[in-house]
Parts: structure tokens; sequence; C-alpha cells
């Protein structure tokens, strides 16, 4: 990248009910974020908004969103996708050298406002699949674990011991919403079959949240904070819309989005380079998936990896140490939330969650079934 | 003033619209085939997939898939899932009982179709089970004609 | 910064109002092909795909997922946006900007829309719900003037609003709305792509068109269209291998202001006609672009107007001439194809509204201009530097892109 871009303050919130509406929140994000920052709205030069229509329950959602967020009579746009997205547009803005800070900000109201699982069954095909009825977020999620557990031959084990896992960080983190001390694998495994082997207890919970994040270029970044975390390379790619033309049990267009951002970030070997993950693994089947095609794992080896902590805390390689979203899954911001608990991680802020050796960190958003499109982004201290 | 939670207003917005799609060609051409009780796809000029059901594009090969051909009714079953909800409108509720959805390769086609499984259960269900098509009585040209697959 | 421009350009055959024979992904493919076709450019030629239109028309989510296959994205960075009616010009900024960022070279933007498919009241309800809720949240009278206003007119109240306020200021009368009109139908009629057309329209037969809110007649009002448009964006490097005339981005800009305090409800507290954003982003557009008198140096000019008294308003918001100027340029013919400030020579959205599409064609028909590509809509004078204007949300969104026919310098 020919510039330096660098994340110089985050604001999350998340519960299972935030008790807010989507102004408030706004609001509480930004207005949090600027406090934090010692500067006002005219510090942004721009805005990168991400809300989903549809979720939102009205069309043009950013304009409502706008004067909350400090945009008066200034410069703002919207992406609709998973918040991640979001920060590859900003930090386009900032590369382009027309600005020098640029502010993200996602919000899903899931838990308390709407269904989650309307986002992806608005998604389907109204030609086909959502005639026909068969194909929603759960049931092309399940078919993609059992294709996974398939492949290299798994047990339902590795599903409930990468749920503990998560489930146990989240626990430890003030940030995460479903949040169940004392969780243990029995306790997931004795949750209900959603569609199998996928138990509610794999599955991210509904729930509300939401992230703002300023980005800014190195000389501005100098002066905002000491403790900058830079956006070392960044990627994306998706996949067929067609869930019977995919290879399930893998994850083809996150091992192209990562190369992308590998290739900028000067990465050539993931495992040894990468200090830990945060992925957003809807599912708890996911998380191993997404980090085979992150390089991260080798293809086969997940379950003794987990078995014996390698992506624990204190693990060789932590993944969501957060707890990821198995913990909070605040539609269209769940990327950028990782990218803020990635941020905090890298500016030893993460508390009980705190990873031991935090250099370079991989972040991951997704959008669509099964993650039919993800995205990347490599970051550095 | 009581707490947020208590002076906090939470309308309600049912909002009910109402879409009419236009499912163009190909799908209008595989219903027509339901009509019949055949199963078709279409396929690629460029990599020879068949796609069930047909559509105008390969994304792989950026080209038209007007070639319209039909598929055998049976296959194999390459993955499944066993449902114990039921998701409507986006609520979860426990289904009566659990059924199996499976993503099926018919013979002929490369890409898997997914459709309902009867006549094994559950507990027997297995990839790589030899299944065929089982039609509604009546066909109209519509979805629902396929009803769903069963073990040879 | 780089240099961006435009190497090619694809719409899809016709926007008509029902579109009955194709799908949505396969109605978005006629307009990428037409792009690839013009271009002599494959697939494997784009780097990047940005994607958008106002989803809510047709009630499917993230559609850039079920259109992948459709778009020649497989494998590539896709992303979608949108910001409502102005989604065109945004998706066309986000292009902008992942070439300016120096990590792609060659990006395609894909807008489209298929109103036909939605139901009618869906983008109507979609905005006022929230405003209801908001006024019912706020103690206001739902059953008053302001609530009638928001529930009966929807958008077309908040327009009617504007465009009396607009005439008030002005100084310019509803004949002059009417005569707007008249003149882009005429326009629309020359461009193989407008929806509206006809060569004999007249203002006398736009002023027979049934009142709708004063001064908003029928004929006054922008169809809805299906159709979908494609524009590929190269860096100067990329251009210079593929393409010998290229309409160059000189500035691109954004400004909103409030949403809660620019429609309805507030008319009666705010002036829609107004419009700050569109005074603050076109000034903005013309420092980025070195512009100092935008009245010599643009020669053509195409404003988002879905009703017609905005091309009269937009063209003094955004300094083209002084308040209460436009209408007398009208008069003169000097908006007109052949006059000396042609404005929606391609009929503008009065004549051609497939939502998503409306403001990147503001931007598209800016540069078949600068390229003498619009055949029988070019307009007489020669088109060296025009202004594309956007407007949306609820009438406080204003976007603004800026063409050449060189690279900008420095």
């Amino acid at each position: 990248m020919e510039k330096n871009v660098a994340i110089v303050g985050y604001k999350m919130m998340n519960a299972l009910d935030l008790v807010t509406s989507r102004e408030r929140l706004t609001f509480d994000l930004t207005r949090g974020l600027f406090n934090e920052l010692g500067i006002d709205r005219l510090a942004v030069d721009t805005t990168i908004l991400d809300s989903n229509d549809f979720l939102d329950g009205r069309t043009i959602s950013n304009v409502f969103l706008d004067p909350q967020a400090g945009v008066y009579m200034r410069d703002e746009s919207k992406v609709e996708m998973d918040g991640l997205n979001a920060v590859l547009y900003a930090c386009m803005r900032i590369l382009s050298g027309q600005y020098q800070t640029a502010m993200v900000m996602a919000l899903g109201l899931t838990g308390s406002q709407v269904s989650p699982y309307l986002h992806i069954e608005y998604t389907l095909d109204p030609t086909y699949d959502r005639q026909v009825k068969l194909l929603n977020e759960l049931s092309a999620a399940a078919l993609q674990a059992r294709s996974y557990l398939a492949k290299y031959g798994y047990s339902e084990e590795l599903l409930d011991g990468v749920a503990a896992q998560n489930l146990g960080n989240a626990a430890l983190n003030p940030y995460q919403a479903r949040r169940i001390s004392g969780i243990s694998k029995d306790q997931v495994k004795g949750s209900a079959y959603y569609y199998e082997p996928l138990r509610e207890l794999h599955c991210f919970p509904p729930s509300d949240g939401g992230c703002a994040v300023l980005l800014a270029s190195e000389e501005k970044a100098k002066e905002l904070t000491d403790k900058p975390v830079w956006i070392k390379g960044m990627g994306q790619s998706i996949e067929t819309y067609f869930l019977g033309e995919r290879d399930l049990f893998t994850s083809t267009s996150t091992t192209q989005a990562a190369k992308r951002a590998y290739d900028l970030a000067g990465v050539t070997d993931p495992k040894k380079q990468v200090a830990f993950a945060e992925i957003s693994s809807l599912f708890a089947h996911q998380e191993p998936l997404l980090a085979e095609a992150l390089g991260l794992l080798d293809k086969g080896q997940a379950a003794g990896a987990y078995q014996v902590g390698e992506t624990a805390i204190d693990g060789k390689l932590p993944i969501n140490p957060s707890g990821g979203p198995l913990g909070a899954h605040p539609i269209s911001a769940t990327g950028l939330v990782r990218l803020a608990e990635a941020a905090r991680q890298l500016r030893g802020e993460a508390g009980d969650n705190q990873v031991r050796e935090a250099g370079m960190a991989v972040v991951h958003g997704q959008d669509g079934a099964c993650a039919q499109q993800n995205a990347v982004v490599v970051l550095g201290i | 003033m009581g707490t947020l939670e208590e002076t906090f207003f939470t309308p309600t917005v049912p909002m009910d619209f109402v879409y009419n799609y236009r499912v163009g060609s190909y799908v209008e051409r595989y219903l027509g085939g339901f009509a019949e009780k055949k199963i078709l796809g279409s396929k690629c000029p460029g990599c020879s997939k068949v796609a069930v059901p047909p559509r105008m594009y390969c994304g792989v090969c950026n080209k038209k898939m007007e070639e319209i051909v039909e598929i055998s009714q049976e296959g194999t079953l390459e993955n499944f899932t066993v449902g114990h909800v039921v998701l409507e409108k986006g609520q979860l509720s426990p289904a009566e009982k659990p059924y199996i959805l499976g993503l099926i390769k018919l013979d002929g086609a490369s890409s898997l179709l997914l459709a309902k499984v009867e006549g094994v259960s559950p507990a027997q269900v297995k990839a790589g089970l030899r299944v065929k098509a089982v039609w509604k009585d009546q066909v109209e040209g519509d979805y629902g004609d396929l009803d769903h697959f069963e073990p040879v | 910064m780089r240099n961006v421009g435009i190497i090619g350009i694809g719409y899809t055959p016709v926007f008509v109002s029902k579109r009955k024979d194709v799908n949505i992904p396969e109605m978005i493919s006629e307009a990428v092909d037409n792009a690839f076709a013009n271009t002599g450019l494959t697939a494997a030629d784009i780097d990047a795909v940005v994607f958008g239109n106002m989803q809510t028309f047709e009630g499917v989510n993230l559609p850039h997922l079920w259109a992948a296959d459709y778009i020649a994205s497989l494998g590539k960075p896709v992303m979608r946006i949108a910001t409502g009616g102005t989604t065109g010009m945004s998706a066309f900024h986000a292009g902008y900007y992942h070439i300016t960022s120096g990590l792609h070279d060659v990006v395609m933007v894909v807008t489209y829309e298929k109103q036909s498919e939605g139901d009618s009241q869906v983008g109507l309800m979609g905005i006022i719900t929230p405003e209801l809720m908001a006024m019912l949240s706020a103690g206001i009278d739902v059953t008053g003037g302001s609530g009638m206003g928001a529930i009966g007119g929807g958008s077309a109240g908040g327009i009617s609003f504007q465009a009396s306020s607009y005439l008030h200021h002005s100084g310019a009368g509803i004949e002059h709305i009417d005569a707007q009109a008249a003149l882009e139908r005429r326009n629309a009629a020359k461009n193989p792509y407008a929806h509206l057309k006809d060569p004999e329209a007249t203002a006398e037969k736009i002023a027979q068109t049934p009142m709708v809110s004063w001064p908003i007649r029928f004929g006054h009002i922008c169809p809805t269209s299906d159709g979908a448009t494609v524009a590929i964006l190269a860096s100067e490097k990329a251009a210079a291998k593929i393409a010998d005339k290229v309409a160059w981005v000189h500035a691109v800009a954004n400004c909103a202001s409030d949403a809660t305090t620019a429609n309805l409800i507030e008319s009666q507290i705010t002036d829609p006609a107004e419009q700050m954003p569109a005074i603050i982003a076109s000034r903005q557009a013309y420092e980025r672009a070195g512009i100092k008198d935008p009245k010599r140096e643009i020669d053509y000019v195409e404003i988002y107007n879905g009703f017609a008294h905005q091309a009269l308003m937009y063209l003094e918001k955004v300094g083209m001439c002084e308040v209460g100027e436009a209408h007398k340029l009208q008069e003169a013919g000097e908006l007109e194809m052949s006059g000396r400030m042609p404005v929606n020579a391609s009929g503008g959205v009065v004549s051609t509204n497939a939502i998503g599409t409306s403001a990147m064609n503001r931007v598209t028909e800016c540069a078949l201009q600068i390229l003498g590509r619009a055949g029988e809509h070019q307009v007489e004078k020669e088109v060296h530097k025009a202004l594309a204007h956007g407007w949306g949300g609820l009438m406080q969104y204003v976007t603004i892109t800026i063409l050449g026919d060189k690279p900008k310098k420095g």
C-alpha cells in the first residue's frame, strides 16, 4: 500500500438487547469515540456508514443516521455489507490522498428489533430458493458444517470444543452480548439441535450492537494517538451464489481475499507471521474452516489443534480471543467489531482476553449464506 | 422520570409488501419441465457444466448457458442435514418431527440440487445413498411438483 | 491524486416500465455485456466491481450476492454501495476511490433497478414509516397539516413544498416547470435509452396533465423504469493501453444534511428549496477540479430531476447561474441542446428513472457528451467539461461529479 493508514480509536457496544434506538446507538458510538479522542465531528473528513435497509426497516437508512453520527453538512457514503468492507472503503479514501481522517460506523439491532435470520433469507433468489423454501441461513450452515466434518473425518465434538472455547472467551469480555460464565462442552452439547450437526450454542445469538472506528493517515495518526494500529493489507473476494456448485468444506473466496491482503502486507507464512486472528465465524464449524482458508491452520489438523489448546487465548495462535460472533452478531457490524477487538489486543487493552504476543493480526468478515463473500484485513503495530 | 426502559417507546411496525418477480425464461422452462415430470438443466459451452435448475449465466466462464438438457431423475445423496426446527418469516419453532434436507447430485448434472429426502430415517441416512425423484400426483408446472427424493 | 477515466459505458437495450422477459440478474447482465461489447474488454480485464441499487424496491437484500455470477465478478473484490436515490453516483464515487487508492486499475461499476417487480408503495413506506414513528415519539399530531403532508403526499408532498418555495424565491412560474418537462421529453425522444419520449412535447400539453399537489403536475414527475447501467473506470496507465478516448474525472464531492429537518414535517421549519448540501458539494467539487468560474468553464450539465422543477432549481444551486436566472435562460432557449448552457440532453430523470442507475446515468451521459458519442442527443457546442449532479435521501443528500476531456493536472 502506497501510504500508511492507522486505526486511532474505536468504540463498540453489544448486548442481547441494548434497549436503545438506532439514532441513540449511533450517537453513543460516535460521540463516545470523539470524546475518547478529544476531537469533535469536524475532525472527521469523511464518514462511511454501514447499515442494512431491510434490517432497519427503511430505505436510505444512512441519511437517518447522518446527523447523529456528526455528519451534518459533511461528506458521507454507505456500504451495505459486513462492516469490515466499510473499513476497506474508508481506507481507500485516505489512500487516495483526498482525506486525512475517515470514520467508519456500523450497527445492527437484530436482537431486539428484527429477526437476524431475515438478513440471509432476503438475499436468497426470489425466483427459486425463496419459492422452494428449503434453504435458509441455518440449513445452509448445517450443510456446510456436515460437509466440513465429513471431509476431514472430524466428529461433532470439534463443534462443541470450538463453541465452548469461544463462549468461554466471551464470558470474559465485557464487550460481548452472550456471556455464559462457567460454560462447558457438555452444556454446549446439551443445547437443542437446529439443523444437525448445529445446535443452538454452536450458532450466533440474535443480538444488538454497533461499532465506530476512526482511521487516519500517518501524519494525522500521530496527532491523535500514541498507540496507532496500522492497516498492513486488505482484500476481498466472492464465490458463486449457487450453493450446489460450491465446495462447502472450504472457503475459496476467503483464501483469495487473504492472498490479496497478505501480498500487500508482505505476509508469506501466515502461520509463523500472524500472532492471532479475529474471524467472523457465525457458526462453530466456520471458525476452523475459515482459519484453514486463511492459512492459519493446516487442513485436516483442526481437531488436534483445538484439542491441545493451540487456538486458545494463551495458545500458539489464538483465534477469536474476544469470543467471536458466537458472543454477538450485530448484523452489519460484526466484521468491524472483529477489527476493533483486534485493535484492542494490539494496543494491549484487552483485559482478561489479552493474548500474550500481539504483533500482527488477521481480521475477517463475511457476507451471504455459508460465507459466499469474504473480506480480510491484516493489522500490525 | 422513570427508568429508560419505562419511558422507552417501542412501536411495532408491520410492513407487508407484495413483490411480483419475473422468474425469467430459464426458470419458466424448468417449471415447464415439471409440468411434464421432467428435470431440466442448462449447459455451459465453456466448461460443460450442467446447472440445475437451469440459468442464463455461467459465472466461471462468463458465458450464456443457452443449451437446455434433460437430467436423470436419479442421483446420489452427497450431503444432508436433519432439521429439528422450522424457520418461518425469521421465527424459529420446533419441527413436528425431524426431516431430512439433502444436496443431491443427479446423474448428468454438475450442481447439487437441494430437496427433501423421505423414506429413510434420520438415523439411517448416509451420504452416498442413491435416490430418485418423487413427484406430486397432479403436477401443475409449479415449484412444489417435485415433492421429494427417496431411496432407490 | 491518480487520474481516473471512464473508458466504457453499457446500458440495458431499453429502459421501460416493465421488463417482462428477464429476471433481475439477467437484466443486469445485458448492461455488463454491452459495456464489454462497447470496449472490447472481457471479464478478465476487470480488477474489481462496485454494485449499487435501491434494494427495497425489489425486495432482494445484498443483490450483488445473487447477481455475482452474472456480473463478471467471481473471484474478485465486490463492494456494495447503497445510499438511496443517489446510489448510482455514490457507487461511481466508490469506483473512483478504488482506483485513486492505488489498489486497483480497472473497476466496473454496476447499477440497476427493476421497479416493476416491487410494491409501488414500498419505497415510500420505507421513508414514511420512520417519519411517522419519529412524529409520534416527538408528540407531533399526525392528523394535522404536517401529518397529512407526510401520509398523503409521500415523496410528492415534500417535493411540492420544495417546488412552491423555489418558485417563490426565483420568480419562476409553473409554466416554466411545464416548459422544462416538455424540453426534456423532447430531448428524450432523441435518446434511444430514454423511457418517456415525446418529440412533440410542449408546455401546454404538460399543463393539461392532472395536478398532483401544487405546483407538481403529473407531467412533471419521473416514470419508474426497469434498467441497468454499467460504467468501466480505469487509471491513467490502464486507460492508455485500452482506450483512445476517455472522459476523465476531475472531481467528486458529496454532502449530507439532516434528514429529519429536511423533509415533510419540517418543511414548515426549514426550506427544502434551500439545498445547502448542493451548494456545499458543488463548491467543493469546483475547488477540487480547479474550476474558478463554472458558468464559463462547465459546458454541459446533467441534473438529477425526478421532478421537472429540480433542473432549474439545482442549476442555480450548483452555481451555474444566479437564483432567479434559470427560468430566464430557459425562456431564451439556452438550456436546449442548441443553447449555450445545455442541460439534460438525455431527457433527465424526468424521462428515465431506474432509480439505482439514475444518479450514475447523469455521469455516463456527461461522459457521452465529452466523448462525442451521444448520437442524436449530442449537444451543438463542444463539451470539454461537464457536471453531473445527483440528489437523494430526503432532498438533502447531494453528490457531484465533474468530468473533463483531458486528465486533470496536478
